[in-house]
């Protein structure tokens, strides 16, 4: 065994050593081997795939010992492709690390938490250097190969010009123009402030939420109570969610009309160490200079979180639950390789919307009512139901006991307020939280800060990935009229419509007060997307008639001013029932903007939603969900993002027998060797497809159960329970199935590149023979080096999906329906569907990097097109494009689709024409119907500009897939992908 | 010409937003009875189909030159295809993986065209566009013209004309003016002794044509000029198309500015640039010439229109 060592074997050895004198014997060092609760005992094992290197290295009791041997069991384990990869990697910052287990050049085994915290402290051994190099790395960014000098582009997305229009609308009560072309963002200085903190002040990483509950935690115990007997976990974590309610810092953000924030940060990156927090742990001290979305991270922030709380959770995540509980089954071993697929329920379950009409109308307190009337009702033998039920009230006191300490708080301000305005605004707001959210709401200064309040509550549950906020303009609407309906004279009115665009700005800004915890890595996988906050406006009333209102064209207003990427603004357009004035709007605030609100056809994603038989007025409620995916406000745990499904890796291993090549893996069923003549026909190709789709989408399902069962235990939510209808009335939190309606959705990711590729196939393979199966498979796997014929052939001979070409279409479409047919034969673990959706957040970039050449042409660790948007060339026509994806069978696709169109306004176009462009193309695409569409208005010489000269364009909006984001905090891959993507002149 | 039936179409193009309102089907055809030294669209002038050869796209493959019987193609030619030889059977560019060699004319059918416009419908629709017949120049082939508006407006088709106005007036006036919404008239050059030396022919029917259609329909019509430097672009060519349009009371004109993208297409079909070349053939029109341009006209009383009528 021991001759196969190799000198790195010795290398490392030394390193080791060296390490562990350090922390054994310098104090500054060893203090960092304890935690709050005794020493941290581990041991990790550090090899090469063929063993050419073997070390482990074990801190157990305070003494760090290097091991030359890997005992049989290590609590983690680090398997290095070969010697290179061990030299790159300890030459790099603790970030890469990640970057090389995504690429597959390292393979994690085990807790992962170990392997975070073992990077920790070589990070802290190497801290200097590390800071170094990503210092350099910074420095070394994109200068483009020419100077791009667009200055008419880049004034257009500053200025934005105005249409203005005569009321028709019938929903629209009290704007005269609804398009509120008179307002400017000059016109409140209050929300130009708050823009100015947002593109300036650097996030911070904030421990107050994870300390609190730590502290909690540990005092009042995990698994067990003081007294020694089992908690029940709903129960643990409603009084978990109390305390941290009750002691966290009430704060009132200088001038603003909303009280309340998420952290104690200006901009806070919110922490949950039991889902994805402690991946960050070997990140802590090099994260505030990482190329990408660096952070602010304190020293003192980094003491609590490495000795308080970071050790509490090494076993109590929802990875490691299902390592300890399933067995580290192989769907959770293909998971953490990257490759195949993402379960987002590693993070969060948050894709949801709360029932918010009902808190507005009955306040907390009336919410509380119902739940103490299901308790009386009740029999004593139901434990678990009454416990789901205890456990709901508590987080609702909880909710109760931070708003009463917001208004004392407010109180306290206004006291020592010298100036008068902001003293007023401060008494009002006193007033407003001595009100609500426990009471019913009876103004829109009462529901948006209730709103807001509840929102917090909901994050301080929940991770902040795609909690959503549903049909604001319907659910406020209400409050509008009543106040307005109070004004008589035409002045006052003026005024108050001008302070609900303030108001609904401040909402805006205070939703960026936050960001998801991102590691580097995922600055790879979801890069620049924020929480992902879905606001949706317009379609249709439960009862089916036109539900535009005056409060959509507020949003709409705000939306345009403030440009800003979170809240994801979607619009519902229902044909007929929605005006032209209407969807013309949205034509023109996606060109000021240049990114959104993304456009959905109603009655299409409500036809993709039939097989379930939902009640029609339930239907009608629905609102996109985190990116676009439909959930039915405020009643239904849709998880709609649960996982990211990389369908090209189903077709990667059908041409390699089941076998992954990225990860040098043959994990899929044997379906077939194509160099010992494996598919007589077509069809045959096409089923080892579907069978290789068929067993990931089977792990990836059960990874999903099992993850599901982890959050029932370690996270319930009876916070978010309470407010979701069926909850209560079951007695049973909404992790176990107590919505009224549930579901799990999938997002599959590379439509376009599979129909492509098997379009290929079956035509140059099968129909022209003009290349045998073998020899294609080979210039596949050469990446078609020495092969440019063939791939001339393949981009300008094979019809693409979205050239107008029926064969294509039929692909396309008998795709979608295997893919739906297959999630869908599946049941979750809360008794739910799954369903199946087609957009990719930015995960066609990520996953198109660990892909090889493909047989549509794509070559090697290139990104795939996002969503299921059609290849750059596959026409030069746009409408092709549009027609083709409206063609798609919306019965197939029922978590949504995510359609990209970039386009570009002629310097030439008048405004008005730009408009009327954009408005032709959407109108067409859903009278048609289609489901889904975004616009980039945004030309490549103005992106290629902006990655020379980010300074100049940080507010530059670009829709990825099915999120928004600023471009120039976007990496590379994915700068260059929304570059390469067709662009269709207006 | 009025003997050839069925015309040969270069390409249509969809989804085009500057040849006239809304979002619409440029139809081009091939062949024009004139031949401007500066045509921007070189491969429309002649009426029979040609083979382009793109070098930039070519992957070097040789698999047009193995199918070749008449050895017109060769790497050491400059221009590739050797057009004396080159009998235009279009073996090559069946062969062709990357669309270097394309055959430029296709013919297609009344039935043909409709049913690839049609398609577009949708957003036609939404965007109050239509189908534009262009070229070349479609008027050469009336008959089949009649045909195919007839069938378009049968369907409610937007139909628009772009033409250099060199055609039987009395044809024109039954078989085509009532089926087009629109025609948009190019006028290049007065002085008829520089429009024979630059564009091939006398302007007299052009010009008489134009008097006559806008006369029957002047709501209809959108007079056109292209902005070439030095030869249609100069202040008294300018004035003399002012001062002609202000007597027939025109209101209402477009100008074209210049782009120097059109001498590769020269290349790619193998005919001679004939402007003769200099720095101003090379850039496209400016913002402070096309201002220049747009007073003169205004001097008249006459408007410029923006991109669409």
């Amino acid at each position: 065994m021991n001759d196969k060592r190799t000198l790195t074997n010795t290398i490392a050895h030394l390193f080791l050593q060296f390490l562990a004198a350090n922390y054994n014997f310098r104090p500054s060092f060893r203090k960092y081997l304890k935690s709050e609760e005794g020493w941290i005992n581990f041991t990790l094992g550090i090899r090469t795939e063929n063993r050419t290197v073997a070390q482990a290295i074990q801190f157990k009791d305070g003494k760090a010992r290097v091991l030359s041997k890997i005992p049989d069991r290590t609590d983690s384990a680090l398997i290095f492709k070969d010697d290179s990869i061990i030299k790159k990697v300890a030459g790099s910052p603790p970030n890469e690390l990640m970057n090389y287990i995504m690429t597959n050049q390292v393979i994690p085994e085990g807790n992962l938490a170990y392997t975070q915290l073992f990077s920790f402290y070589l990070s802290l051994l190497l801290k200097n250097q590390h800071i170094r190099l990503l210092k350099k790395a910074k420095a070394k960014q994109y200068t483009p190969d020419e100077t791009c000098t667009m200055p008419e582009t880049s004034s257009r997305i500053r200025q934005k010009k105005q249409l203005e229009c005569e009321n028709t609308e019938p929903g629209v009560r009290f704007l005269k123009d609804p398009y509120l072309s008179g307002m400017t963002l000059d016109d409140f200085p209050r929300l130009k402030q708050f823009l100015d903190i947002h593109f300036k002040v650097k996030p911070a990483i904030c421990h107050e939420r994870p300390q609190l509950l730590t502290r909690w935690h540990m005092e009042n115990g995990f698994e067990k109570d003081r007294s020694g007997e089992p908690w029940n976990p709903e129960l643990r974590q409603a009084h978990a969610f109390r305390y941290l309610m009750e002691n966290r810092k009430p704060i009132v953000r200088e001038n603003d009309l909303l009280a309340g924030t998420t952290t104690e940060k200006e901009i806070g990156v919110v922490l949950y160490p039991d889902a994805q927090g402690i991946l960050i742990w070997g990140e802590l001290l090099t994260t505030p200079y990482r190329l990408l979305n660096p952070y602010d991270v304190e020293k003192e922030t980094i003491d609590i979180l490495h000795h308080d709380v970071f050790p509490y959770w090494i076993d109590r995540n929802f990875r490691q639950w299902v390592r300890d509980h399933k067995g580290y089954p192989l769907c959770q071993k293909l998971d953490e390789r990257f490759a195949v697929y993402f379960l987002w329920k590693t993070v969060a379950l948050s894709h949801t919307i709360l029932d918010y009409p009902k808190l507005f109308h009955m306040g907390t307190k009336g919410i509380i009512n119902e739940i103490d009337e299901q308790m009386r009702q009740t029999p004593p033998e139901e434990m678990d139901k009454l416990a789901s039920l205890q456990a709901m009230r508590i987080t609702l006191e909880g909710l109760n006991a931070y708003a009463r300490n917001l208004s004392h708080e407010a109180f306290r301000l206004a006291n020592g307020e010298t100036d008068m305005t902001r003293k007023n605004e401060l008494v009002h707001l006193f007033e407003i939280l001595k009100n609500v959210p426990e009471n019913p709401c009876e103004t829109l200064d009462e529901a948006v800060n209730a709103l807001w309040i509840v929102w917090v509550g909901a994050h301080m549950e929940n991770t902040n990935a795609g909690l959503s906020l549903g049909r604001l303009d319907q659910w406020l609407q209400p409050f509008f009229e009543k106040d307005m309906e109070r004004l008589s004279l035409e002045e006052e009115r003026n005024t108050y419509i001008r302070h609900a665009v303030e108001l609904i700005g401040c909402f805006y800004m205070r939703c960026t007060d936050h960001l998801p915890l991102i590691p580097d890595i995922g600055n790879y996988l979801f890069g620049g997307s924020s929480s992902d906050q879905a606001i949706t406006l317009g379609g249709v009333k439960p009862d089916g008639s036109d539900a535009v209102n005056d409060m959509t064209y507020i949003f709409l207003k705000v939306t345009e001013m403030l440009t800003i990427r979170d809240p994801n603004v979607n619009a519902r357009y229902s044909r007929g029932k929605n005006s032209d004035t209407y969807l013309k709007r949205l034509s023109e605030v996606n060109l000021n903007t240049t990114a959104t609100p993304s456009i959905h056809n109603d009655e299409a994603v409500m036809t993709s939603l039939e097989e379930f038989n939902y009640p029609i007025e339930h239907l009608r409620d629905w609102s996109a969900t985190g990116c676009v995916e439909p959930t039915l406000s405020g009643r239904h745990i849709g998880h709609t993002n649960c996982m990211m499904f990389n369908m090209v890796a189903a077709l990667e291993m059908a041409l390699n027998n089941g076998e992954h090549p990225l990860m040098r893996w043959q994990v899929g069923p044997e379906t077939g060797e194509i160099n010992k003549g494996a598919f007589p026909a077509f069809e045959d190709f096409f089923e080892a497809f579907c069978k290789q789709f068929d067993f990931l989408a089977g792990q990836a399902c059960q990874y999903n159960n099992f993850l599901g069962e982890a959050h029932q235990y370690l996270r319930p939510t009876p916070y978010l329970s309470s407010m979701i209808d069926g909850c209560i009335q079951k007695g049973m939190d909404a992790t176990k199935g107590g919505a009224l309606y549930n579901s799990s959705g999938s997002a599959c990711i590379g439509l376009a590149d599979v129909t492509d590729s098997l379009m290929a196939v079956k035509q140059l393979v099968y129909e022209e023979k003009t290349i045998s199966f073998p020899e294609f498979l080979n210039a596949i796997n050469s990446n078609f080096v020495n092969r440019p014929d063939l791939l001339a052939r393949l981009k300008n001979r094979v019809p693409l999906f979205g050239s107008g070409n029926k064969d294509a279409l039929e692909m396309a479409n008998r795709i979608t329906k295997f893919a739906h047919d297959n999630f869908g034969k599946r049941k979750n673990y809360r008794g739910g569907a799954y369903t199946a959706g087609f957009w990719s957040m930015s995960n066609h970039v990520a996953f198109g990097t660990l892909t090889g050449a493909l047989p549509s042409g794509r070559l090697k660790g290139k990104a795939f097109t996002p969503g299921l948007t059609p290849e750059a060339h596959a026409s030069k026509n746009i409408l092709d494009n549009i027609r083709d994806v409206s063609m798609l069978e919306p019965r197939h696709m029922n978590n949504n689709i995510a359609f990209n169109v970039k386009v570009v306004p002629s310097a030439e176009d008048s405004h008005e024409q730009a408009v009327d462009h954009i408005y032709s193309y959407a109108k067409a695409y859903c009278d048609m119907g289609g489901m889904q569409m975004q616009f980039n208005v945004v030309s490549t010489d103005t992106l290629k500009d902006a990655m020379a000269h980010p300074e100049s364009y940080q507010n530059l909006l670009v829709r990825i897939s099915g999120y928004n984001a600023y471009f120039v905090t976007l990496n590379r891959d994915m700068q260059m992908e929304l570059i390469a993507r067709a662009e269709f002149g207006l | 010409m009025e003997r050839i039936k069925s015309p040969l179409i270069l390409d249509i193009k969809g989804n085009s937003l500057d040849d006239g309102p809304g979002i619409r089907s440029v139809i081009f055809f091939k062949g024009c009875p004139l031949s401007c030294v500066w045509c921007h669209n070189p491969e429309s002038q002649k009426i029979t189909a040609e083979v382009s050869f793109d070098k930039k796209s070519c992957v070097d493959c040789g698999a047009c030159i193995d199918v070749c019987s008449e050895n017109a193609l060769s790497k050491s030619l400059p221009e590739y295809v050797d057009r004396k030889r080159c009998t235009r059977c279009f073996k090559c560019v069946d062969v062709c993986p990357s669309t270097a060699l394309e055959r430029v004319g296709r013919e297609m059918t009344v039935e043909d065209i409709v049913n690839a416009v049609e398609k577009d419908k949708p957003f036609y629709e939404t965007s109050g566009g239509g189908i534009t017949l262009s070229g070349g120049e479609p008027t050469v082939f009336t008959a089949f013209l009649a045909r195919l508006l007839e069938q378009l407006k049968k369907s409610g088709t937007h139909t628009l004309l772009e033409t250099c106005g060199h055609f039987n007036i009395e044809s024109f006036k039954s078989d085509l003016l009532p089926y087009l919404d629109m025609i948009y008239f190019d006028l290049k050059i007065m002085d008829t002794a520089d429009h024979v030396k630059y564009c091939g022919i006398s302007n007299r029917t052009i010009l008489e044509n134009f008097k006559t259609i806008y006369t029957l329909c002047p709501d209809r019509m959108l007079p056109r000029v292209p902005l070439i430097p030095d030869i249609t672009d100069t202040v008294s060519n300018l004035k003399a198309i002012a001062s002609y349009l202000a007597a027939l009371d025109v209101k209402k004109i477009s100008l074209l500015s210049y782009n120097p993208l059109w001498p590769e297409k020269c290349e790619k079909i193998g005919v001679t640039n004939l402007l003769p070349g200099n720095e101003k053939s090379l850039t496209w029109t400016s913002g402070e010439k096309m201002a220049k341009c747009r007073e003169i006209f205004a001097s008249e009383g006459i408007l410029i229109n923006g991109k669409h009528a």
